[in-house]
This record gives C-alpha cells, structure tokens and sequence, in this order.
C-alpha cells in the first residue's frame, strides 16, 4: 500500500476524530461548569459527592471509562452494545473531560477576590447578575491556558476510541499498520494530531489575545 | 385646629438617614463589636478611627449589610433594616442597599470593564433610562476629574483615579448616605490628597457620609464629628476638634500619641 493510499485511508477517520473533539467539548464544558458548582456547594453532602465523582474520573484511566461506558451496560443488564460507537465514546469523553473542566473552572472562580462580590452585591447586582457580568468573564481570561492544555490533550485522546473499535483516523490507521506490518501509518497519524494541534494552538492564542484588552 | 397644630407639634424630627443601636457582632466567639450605638443626620460627615483591629471596617461593614451582625438594630431612614438582631426580609435589604453606597479600601472596580462601563452599568441594571445614566456617570466622571478616561480600563489608571471612579461609580446609584473604608489606605502617600480633596468636595455639597480613616488632618477638617473606637467599642465621640485635640479618654489619648510622633 502506497503512502498516499495510506493518508487517503486514514483522512476518512478525521470527520469521527473531529466529531469525537467537538462534541466532547460541546457537553464538556458545559457540564464541567455544572459539575464545579456542585462541587463548591454550601451542601457538604453535594460537594463531598461531587468531589468523590470527581477523584474517581480523574484518578481512573479514560480508557477504562471509555470501556466501563461501552461495555458496562451489557454487561450489568444484559443490554446490546450500541452500533454507534461515537454515543457511548462522546458520553466516556464528555463526563471524564466535564471532571477536569470544573477543577479548572472552580480554581479560576475562586482565585476572583471576594471583593468583588462585595462591590456587585452593593451595588445591587444579584447573584446571578454578579456572576454572569462580574465573575464569569474574569474567571475566563484566567482559565484560558488551562483550557488549552485541556483542548490540546483532547486532541491526542481521541485515539483512545481505537479500543472500541470506533472508525476514527488512528484507528483506522492501527488497522493498517497491523493488515501492512509498517509503521507508516503511525508517523502519518502522528503528522495529523501535530496539524490538529496547531489549529488549536493558533485558535485558543487569538482567543487569549481577544481577552487581553485588561489586566 | 388646636388638636392639628398640637399633632403636628408632637410629631417627631425626621429621622437620622442611618441609626445604630447596641450593634452585637462576634467572630468565633471573639467579640468585634460591643454595644455600638451611633446616629448619622443628613448632611454630616462622621469619621471613625482607631487602631487596627478597633472594629471600625467591621461596623461599616455591618451597616453596609457585608457582615451580619449578631444583635441590635440598624435604621436607614428610621425603618428597621435589623431588628434586635433580626434581618428584614431579603427583598426589603436589597431595597435599603439602594440607599447606601460603599467605597472600598482597594477600588473593587470590575477590571473587565471600561471606567464608563463601571460607573453606569449598576444604575442600568436597576432599569434606569440607558442615555440618563450614561450622562451621569460622564458628569460624574467629569466631576472626580477624569474627563475624556471613560474608555480607560482601570488597569491603565493610578490608585487614586481608580479610587476616584469607584467613587463615582458609588455616586451614580443616587446613594442617600456614603460609606468609605479606609479609601486612601492602599494609595501612595502622593496619590492620597486627590481623593481626600473630592471626598472634602462631597462634604461641602452636604453629602452624607460616614468615613473610616487613619488621616486625622482630614478628620478633624472635613468632618462633623468624630468617633473613636478600640477593643470593638465606641470609646469616645464628639465634635472633631475636641476628640482630636482634648481627648478626654486616655485610650484614644495613647492612640493619638502615635500619630504625633510619626
């Protein structure tokens, strides 16, 4: 098989791979917000549940999760494993990516001065206006290189759908490499998520410039 | 007509904009405030000193509902906003806020916004009239000496416009009564006169306000009267030149001691 044959091939998973990053972004940041404000609840329980969850997530392999989600339901009730490997990969990535999200999102919440509640709260802001207009936008530039780490790590994970067997490029690619025993189709994937990644980086740069208008 | 005119004769003065009655407050079982009792009448400007840790930011804190305090009452306007220690319901506290404004030791301007942005978006949000509000805050501006800063984000402004345009940000919300923490304790010695200068302004205009300072030539100027506090307890109160210069308290003597010798 050529080299182009090859890069041909694999190109035809980069839609999956891109649905597997968008998506997962979609739902995770999202839930991650969610998740961090449950998790600086007034409500021990809430929050000592929340964090548990959140340990669990963090502490576990994806790939395990990945599995766990896949797998699990067949394996507990007896359920036929979803045909569409992208529902049960997005809803592993989604809820393990919300878990970091929202260890990022409450560092940023909680590094905002408490001052600056105070001054919204005098000045008749109510809570959700306080943190909708005053705290959310300054949480954002803060989190900002912590969320490209996460974006860029996304990136290079979505390989992991290779484990269940979701047509993605790398795995198709690792088809390849084991059908044409080379290990060209690694080098190619390996060019891929360089590219991808590079999208990324410019992309998360003119955001963090955008909000460089303060300090 | 005697009955109206013997009516109207009994009829109290009208109250102080804000009272204090016997304020209770304790952090952790350690007490802060101990039987605070103050009234402020309109127009008058009340300064408060002390050492630190005195309990002085705690009582305006209080006032400014930042703090909950543990007994007493407090009165704008001779309505109870505390009840021997007993809060009005939210709706009636978030009403009472509209009649103070707070100035902050360090500016607590919203970075993320422009100094116009800052001063008229709280008035808006109360759904005031957008091109009203945005007249204001620029005569306001004008009026602290920040012409032509409007689009200047608070970064690229000295301590002192900053606490400037908070305090125009304060003014903006038509506040009856204003509260100022220590509002010159986080400039630079040389940036400390322009904001003193305006908050004097303020009191010429016979705005009212209760100040917390350590500027004792300001005090002793500006106000109407002084209040000293140490140990969370008013030690002595009264016109500023007599607080300031015949104490009659050897606490607040020993407290004024360290300010003459600096």
């Amino acid at each position: 098989m050529s080299l182009m044959t090859m890069i041909v091939k694999m190109s035809e998973g980069l839609g999956k791979t891109c649905a597997i990053f968008f998506l997962t972004l979609l739902f995770s940041l999202p839930l991650g917000m969610i998740v961090a404000l449950l998790r600086m609840s007034k409500l021990k329980v809430v929050s000592a549940v929340t964090r548990f969850f959140i340990t669990v997530l963090r502490g576990t392999p994806l790939m395990l999760q990945l599995l766990a989600v896949t797998y699990g339901p067949y394996y507990l009730f007896g359920t036929t494993v979803a045909r569409n490997k992208l529902i049960p990969v997005v809803i592993a990535f989604a809820i393990n990516y919300a878990a970091y999200f929202a260890e990022i999102y409450r560092g940023g919440i909680e590094s905002i001065s408490i001052g600056q509640y105070e001054a919204a709260t005098v000045l008749g802001y109510s809570r959700a206006q306080t943190f909708l207009r005053i705290i959310l936008p300054q949480v954002v530039k803060r989190i900002m290189p912590s969320v490209t780490n996460e974006v860029v790590t996304l990136v290079k994970d979505t390989s992991i759908a290779f484990t269940v067997s979701y047509q993605e490029m790398f795995t198709i690619g690792k088809q390849i490499a084991n059908s044409q025993t080379s290990f060209m189709p690694f080098l190619v994937a390996g060019v891929f998520y360089y590219l991808f990644n590079a999208i990324v980086d410019w992309l998360m740069g003119r955001i963090e410039k955008r909000l460089d208008y303060y300090r | 007509m005697t009955d109206e005119k013997l009516n109207t004769a009994q009829e109290p003065a009208a109250p102080d904009i804000l009272e204090i009655r016997s304020l209770q407050k304790s952090f952790d079982g350690q007490c802060v405030l101990s039987d605070i009792s103050l009234e402020v009448e309109r127009g008058n400007v009340v300064s408060v000193i002390g050492p630190s840790g005195s309990g002085k930011s705690t009582l305006l804190r209080c006032a400014a509902f930042l703090e909950t305090a543990d007994g007493g009452d407090i009165l704008y306007d001779g309505q109870y906003a505390l009840r021997d220690g007993v809060y009005a319901p939210k709706a009636e506290l978030n009403r009472f806020r509209r009649r103070f404004g707070l100035v902050f030791q360090n500016f607590q301007l919203f970075p993320h916004y422009s100094v116009l942005k800052n001063v008229s978006e709280p008035p808006m949000l109360q759904g005031e009239d957008r091109e009203e509000v945005r007249e204001r805050a620029v005569a306001l501006l004008k009026k602290m000496g920040l012409e032509g800063k409007e689009n200047a984000y608070p970064y690229q402004l000295s301590g002192g416009q900053q606490q400037r345009v908070a305090i125009a940000r304060a003014l903006a919300m038509r506040p009856e009564i204003l509260y100022f923490d220590e509002p010159t304790s986080a400039l630079d010695p040389e940036l400390t006169g322009e904001v003193l200068k305006v908050i004097r302004q303020l009191a010429e205009e016979k705005m009212t306000m209760v100040v917390v300072t350590h500027e004792m030539p300001f005090a002793k100027a500006v106000s109407n009267r002084v209040i000293f506090m140490a140990g969370g307890v008013i030690v002595e109160q009264g016109d500023p030149r007599a607080v300031l210069d015949d104490p009659q308290e050897e606490r607040t003597r020993q407290f004024l001691r360290v300010f003459d010798r600096a």
